[in-house]
């Protein structure tokens, strides 16, 4: 059976590269070195969910038709728009995306990606401060302190902790990998001392002090790379950190401004911030100004909490006060397979990362008001094309009312919750499995998309259906301009 | 499409054309003898200058670090837009501009190759990939491999002709153009923050100097045959004292040069034409190095020419950049890039009235008129970190007018105008020097046998100025030659009118040129290599190169090397 | 003087840099009714979204009466005359405004008085986010020129304030005065928290309630009054604070002791 090697994993921002999947009868029936998620993609996809003939709506039901009518339909739609929005886009290649924002500026409309409700205000801020970051493999050579801050890797980017930083093996620092296993080890003996007390005193509850408490642990002054948690609560990944450190929810700011504080000299008035003792800070400050290379990833816990992107403001501050004592970097950690590629193509054609504005035919940028969420929430938007993604499923209620009240295309491998309410329904090949292409990893690593199977028949990729639109846009407009 | 370009005054250094009135025929995209007058397109010339179209040796335009730079500055963008036309798309400007906007921004000054400096091997195909996006001019890209481990290794054991294999293993699978060499030993460094001082420091783990990456790299370049030299941007850049590095950088491969051949490229050498012991002792080592380059024929350098304006800095140069940061307090981003490279950017404003940035301006003006031979200096602002190219018709201005320079002394600090060199220099290029310093010259260093003249079988990449050399005098009149390179009247392009009066008429593709290196003995990947190749980065072998998928215009030069 | 009505409800957003005093001035009726305005993605003239009528009165002065919650960049550079609105109004009103007088009978969207130079901006219901704040990207704030809200405002009102003041009568909302440098914003009523987070120099004054000072400001004295503006003061006592300790640290911030008990912990460190 044939072995295709080194495919890029189309699910998460780790974009794993070493893939190995074995095929059957254009069937991928074996995943190897895949995390859970890889693996119930690629085994997955092709699931009954799959929509294989386009849609239009007609009388109020969606019926099967021809990809020529379902192009023409879509075309149709978002010419005759006055403020369309086209939205979307990170879990697609750089060259849909490539045409998508061709066409955004041919119709005039507003093209967003997701970054819009993840990472969006990562990048607002960014574009204040700046920001010291590096590719992956850095990490994995150098760091000998690795944050995750509002992140649980574990769960979410499942390879990034073996692949990337704490347990995989670099060339100035080893994997911490063989500590991690002491430590388990050392938490099982314990446990088995604690049941046999247990058994021996018949006490509910024996008195052994947790891994983990709010004094710094001597993990942190031990050679080697150290590994710190901040989060609201206890995840699997902070199990495994040397250090967790419990944020009051809503408080990261005010905890990112004190340890910048603390990383400056400078005292601070009160004796707790965020619910962690100010003793506690200094310590982590310690080891963050005596490390040779730290690196600080932070999730959604942190852009999404109360402050949104002055969280991230000031946590890169503190990477950019940092670098005036060590060595210091800082990475979102991107959800979307290719939100990174969708922000850099974005930004190379237009100058901006997400919410484009082509409706005055250049770009205009101005998250608050050019943002989709922000324009269907005012209502103002009367058509929308969504490509590879399920808005219906995930905005607020508001902005979900306005999208389908207006002409609505969906182009999608699935039948998600957003097709269901569409007017015109595109099934789209699968991406870095039916169809090739370019992704951005995490760190703006572009990496190819392997085509693996063939799409099931008349099934096109994303790319092919954009181009045909554009076709077809420019077609109705070019007859309309004859007429006038 | 045949054209013929009648009576046109004609500048054409690479063939000797200083001039002349005649005709230029174009068939094919390329350069002919003749063509059918009857069909052909005619353009009438006639008082106005030709010129083979304008080559740029050193600009960043693409890439990972220059889009950071856009993702950085929405504030740079938001008041310099262009509207999409039926024929071009839209984009946004100033400092860096977007992909489209900058094809057309380069063709409208009647340029029409451009070369991205700055390739990090790992994110080469991010910058074909905006190659693709960049229309009409033609592209090529020098990879980043003066800290890359594998040359660091392979030179650290003396194995030159092992590590010449995988520098041509390396420019194959980014599909780069040249050796690009950065701070050499100074980014490695900087992986744990710090930064070498000296061509004779140890790089920390390696057990080698910046001294020996250079020369190793130089002895590389020649063993493979490569078409243009070493490009190398010194160490200790954008510090005051440094020109004696930079002396120390072109002494350093003196012997490795054949006679009359250059064997190194020193770019953006302002930057490193810094005398003093600090800010405020703060001068400039153009005359030094003036006279050093006077004095030899194995380096050819560009100007790296500072702007008085709002600009990014953005070079691979990571310690510069953070010490820039440190200087400025202004925003900063870095990216590090694995086992190859690093780089940094900082928004930057050149102020008349700051003493630094006026020595700054005056060094660039110095350096271009005080190294006589204009075949071995051309003029860049290293776009955009001196300032974006679009004022390259300022600096026209002010190398072909002493009065030019004069009206904006004027304007300068104080201290920088009395300490500058520039009063006591009343050199004036003309237009044929011009012409070597924007087109010509370049091209040659570039070894681009069919780019920078209109000899027959030259590609037809051609602009045409509407300025007559015979009644106008660039001295006096210079804000009428500033203005004629600002807006070609004709930019041609492989044959094909795309610019009239200034204005976009045709969209072009241009091409990506690359290095297609032809060794005796190609590297061999073994089971070895690839375990070493997952040692070093975090991708995939198979994942790594760029293939042609990524180049939508791909134009290989093949390179038969002595290796 | 020039009245304009909107001749709908707008749906999509209007772009309306063309109603600027500067631009009427001068002009015919007729002159002003081709004047270009944007909806949505279509060009549009004046006269197709506004019914204009004209006054004998021979001054720069519009008047807009309607719901023009939609219409944004009104006044956009302007330098003389007088724009006064009797409704709501939308985005950027008074962007990078030099000069003249903005009045709102209403409420404003975000990013009034953007980038601001001079001028003065009267709004007599609410204000939305970013109040006087600068451009995504740049920390060129508001320059000069006065801002007053009589009702509340949303968050980061005055970021990257250089000079200039800013005066709420109601509550605002979190980090107001972000990174500010110079100026005054004087807040009535009660701030969010975070309040002039990462300011280096300038001065914000709260008669409210404060639920709490970032653990980077340090306390600096009690003050019996604060001056607002030339002839004007606030009277306390005030606890005065020093920060942001994580920038230059030079920024006052003033906070009514009356209205915060609970900030009485910080009087031991005096």
């Amino acid at each position: 059976m044939p072995v295709v090697k080194a495919v890029t994993c189309p699910v998460c921002g780790s974009l794993c590269d070493d893939i190995e999947l074995t095929v059957e009868n254009n069937n991928i029936v074996k995943v190897k070195n895949g995390c859970a998620m890889c693996e119930s993609k690629f085994l997955g996809y092709n699931s009954e969910h799959r929509v294989l003939r386009p849609l239009i709506r007609k009388n109020g039901k969606l019926i099967e038709t021809s990809f020529e009518e379902a192009i023409r339909n879509a075309a149709k739609i978002l010419t005759e728009a006055n403020y369309p929005i086209l939205y979307g886009w990170s879990s697609t290649s750089c060259e849909a995306i490539r045409v998508g924002l061709e066409l955004a500026e041919e119709v005039g409309g507003v093209i967003d990606n997701t970054a819009v409700v993840c990472h969006g205000p990562s990048l607002l801020s960014v574009q204040e401060v700046g920001i010291p970051s590096c590719t992956l493999g850095q990490i994995r050579h150098r760091a000998d302190l690795i944050i995750y801050w509002g992140s649980n890797p574990w769960s979410a980017h499942p390879r990034h902790i073996e692949r990337y930083t704490t347990y995989a093996e670099g060339r100035f620092e080893k994997s911490a990998w063989k500590g991690y296993l002491n430590k388990i080890k050392a938490l099982l003996a314990k446990k088995k001392i604690e049941s046999s007390i247990r058994r021996l005193f018949l006490k509910k509850k024996p008195t052994v002090h947790e891994s983990i408490s709010k004094e710094p642990p001597e993990t942190l002054s031990r050679k080697g790379r150290k590994f710190i948690v901040v989060d609201v609560r206890k995840t699997k990944t902070a199990e495994m950190a040397d250090y967790f450190i419990q944020v009051e929810p809503n408080k990261d700011y005010e905890l990112l401004q004190a340890l910048r504080a603390l990383v400056r000299d400078e005292e601070i008035d009160v004796d707790k911030v965020a619910g962690v003792p100010i003793e506690c800070l200094e310590e982590v400050v310690d080891v963050m100004v005596n490390c040779s290379f730290g690196a600080l990833f932070f999730g959604l816990g942190l852009t999404m909490s109360k402050g949104k992107l002055r969280n991230i403001d000031t946590a890169l501050s503190l990477i950019k006060d940092l670098n005036m004592r060590t060595k210091f970097v800082l990475m979102p950690m991107r959800g979307h397979f290719n939100v990174t590629g969708a922000n850099t193509v974005f930004t190379w054609q237009t100058g901006y990362p997400y919410a484009v504005d082509f409706s005055l035919g250049y770009p205009r940028y101005n998250p608050g008001e050019t943002t989709v969420v922000d324009i269907l929430l005012r209502r103002e938007s009367d058509a929308a094309l969504v490509i590879a993604s399920d808005p219906v499923a995930n905005f607020p209620t508001k902005t979900v009312e306005h999208l389908v009240k207006n002409p609505l295309i969906v182009i999608d491998p699935h039948m998600n919750v957003t097709s269901h309410m569409a007017d015109v329904v595109i099934p789209s090949a699968f991406v870095g499995i039916e169809a090739e292409g370019t992704a951005y990893r995490m760190d703006h690593v572009p990496l190819p998309l392997k085509k693996i199977v063939e799409p099931p028949n008349g099934i096109h990729s994303d790319e092919e259906i954009l181009r045909r639109i554009l076709a077809e846009v420019r077609k109705i407009k070019n007859k309309n301009e004859e007429e006038a | 499409m045949e054209i013929l370009i009648k009576n046109g005054i004609v500048y054409d250094p690479i063939n000797g054309i200083n001039g002349e009135k005649m005709d230029i025929a174009v068939k094919n995209g390329k350069i002919v003898e003749k063509v059918n007058e009857s069909t052909a397109l005619h353009i009438d010339a006639s008082e106005m200058i030709v010129m083979p179209g304008g080559v740029d040796i050193h600009s960043h335009i693409a890439g990972g670090k220059v889009n950071s730079g856009r993702l950085l500055r929405p504030e740079d963008h938001f008041k310099d837009y262009e509207p999409k036309t039926s024929i071009t798309r839209s984009g946004v400007g100033y400092s860096i501009p977007s992909t489209f906007t900058t094809g057309y921004r380069y063709a409208k000054m009647g340029y029409t190759t451009v070369m991205e400096p700055a390739m990090p091997p790992l994110e080469a195909k991010h910058t074909h990939e905006e190659f693709n996006d960049i229309p009409i001019i033609d592209k090529a890209a020098y990879p980043l491999i003066g800290d890359w481990w594998f040359v660091l290794e392979y030179l650290r054991e003396g194995k030159i002709e092992e590590c010449a294999r995988y520098v041509a293993w390396m420019i194959i699978s980014t599909k780069g153009y040249a050796i690009k060499i950065v701070n050499p030993g100074g980014l490695e460094t900087w992986g744990f923050g710090r930064n070498v001082a000296s061509l004779d420091d140890q790089v920390p783990h390696f057990c080698i100097t910046p001294r020996e990456i250079l020369r190793g790299l130089c002895k590389v370049n020649k063993l493979l045959n490569l078409p243009h030299t070493i490009h190398v941007h010194t160490n200790n850049l954008g510090i005051p004292g440094n020109y004696i590095t930079a002396l120390d950088t072109m002494k350093c491969i003196e012997d490795l040069a054949d006679e009359g051949k250059p064997a190194i490229h020193i770019t953006h050498c302002q930057f490193s034409a810094f005398k003093g012991d600090d800010w405020r002792t703060f001068r400039s080592g153009a005359e030094e190095i003036a006279h050093y380059v006077n004095a030899h024929t194995h380096l050819t350098m560009d100007m790296g020419q500072v702007i008085f304006t709002d600009t990014t800095t953005m070079t691979a140069d990571g310690p510069f950049q953070f010490n820039l940061y440190q200087l400025t307090g202004n925003k900063w981003t870095n990216h590090d890039v694995e086992t190859e490279t690093c780089s940094g950017i900082v928004p930057f404003r050149y102020r008349r009235k700051s003493f630094v940035h006026a020595v700054q301006w005056s060094i660039g003006l110095e350096l271009a008129l005080l190294i006589k031979n204009p075949w071995k200096i051309f003029m860049t602002t290293d776009h955009p970190n001196g300032g974006p190219f679009t004022a390259y018709p300022k600096i026209i201005a002010w190398l072909m007018s002493t009065k030019a320079r004069e009206a904006t002394m004027k304007k300068i600090n104080r201290k920088a105008r009395n300490r500058s060199l520039l009063p006591s220099i009343d050199r004036e290029l003309s237009f044929y020097e011009i012409a070597i310093v924007t087109r010509a010259g370049q091209a040659k260093a570039l070894g681009l046998s069919n780019k920078g003249h209109l000899g027959i079988g030259a590609d037809a990449d051609i602009a045409i100025y509407n300025i007559n050399p015979e009644t106008s005098d660039p001295s006096k009149d210079y804000r009428t030659i500033r203005k004629a390179f600002e807006q070609a009247t004709y930019t041609i392009k492989g044959g094909k009118i795309v610019v009239k009066n200034g204005e976009i008429v045709k969209q072009v593709k241009g091409v990506t040129m690359w290095l297609d290196i032809h060794t005796s003995e190609p590297v061999k990947i073994s089971e070895d290599m690839k375990r070493r190749f997952k040692e070093y980065w975090t991708v995939e072998y198979e994942n790594y190169p760029v293939t042609e998928h990524y180049l939508e215009n791909s134009y290989p030069i093949k390179v038969k090397a002595s290796v | 003087m020039i009245t304009l009505y909107p001749l709908k409800e707008f749906k999509h957003p209007i772009i309306a840099e063309s109603i600027n005093p500067e631009f009427f001035q001068g002009k015919s009726i007729q002159e002003i009714g081709s004047l270009k305005i944007w909806e949505g993605n279509k060009e549009r003239k004046l006269r197709e979204l506004f019914k204009i009528e004209e006054d004998k009165a021979d001054n720069p002065t519009i008047t807009i009466h309607g719901n023009i919650g939609k219409v944004r960049k009104i006044g956009k550079k302007m330098e003389k005359g007088e724009i006064t609105i009797y409704g709501n109004v939308g985005m950027h009103l008074g962007e990078e405004m030099k000069g003249g007088k903005i009045t709102v009978h209403g409420n404003a969207d975000s990013w009034v008085g953007s980038m601001m130079k001079g001028g003065t901006i009267e709004i007599h219901g609410d204000a939305g986010d970013y109040l006087g704040a600068p451009y995504r990207g740049s920390n060129e704030g508001m320059h000069g020129g006065k801002i007053i809200v009589h009702g509340n405002v949303r968050s980061e009102a005055g970021a990257h304030m250089r000079k200039g003041i800013i005066k709420i009568y109601g509550n605002a909302s979190q980090f107001a005065g972000f990174r500010m440098r110079g100026g005054t914003i004087y807040i009535q009523k009660d701030a969010e928290e975070r309040v002039g987070a990462c300011m280096s120099d300038g001065k914000i004054v709260i008669c409210g309630f404060l639920k709490s000072v970032l653990p980077t400001f340090t306390i600096e004295g009690i003050k019996k009054k604060v001056k607002i503006e030339e002839d004007e003061k606030a009277v306390g006592p005030f606890y005065l604070f020093r920060g942001d300790l994580t920038e230059k640290g030079e920024g006052k911030l003033y906070v009514s002791k009356e209205k915060n008990p609970h900030l009485s912990y910080y009087e031991k460190f005096l």
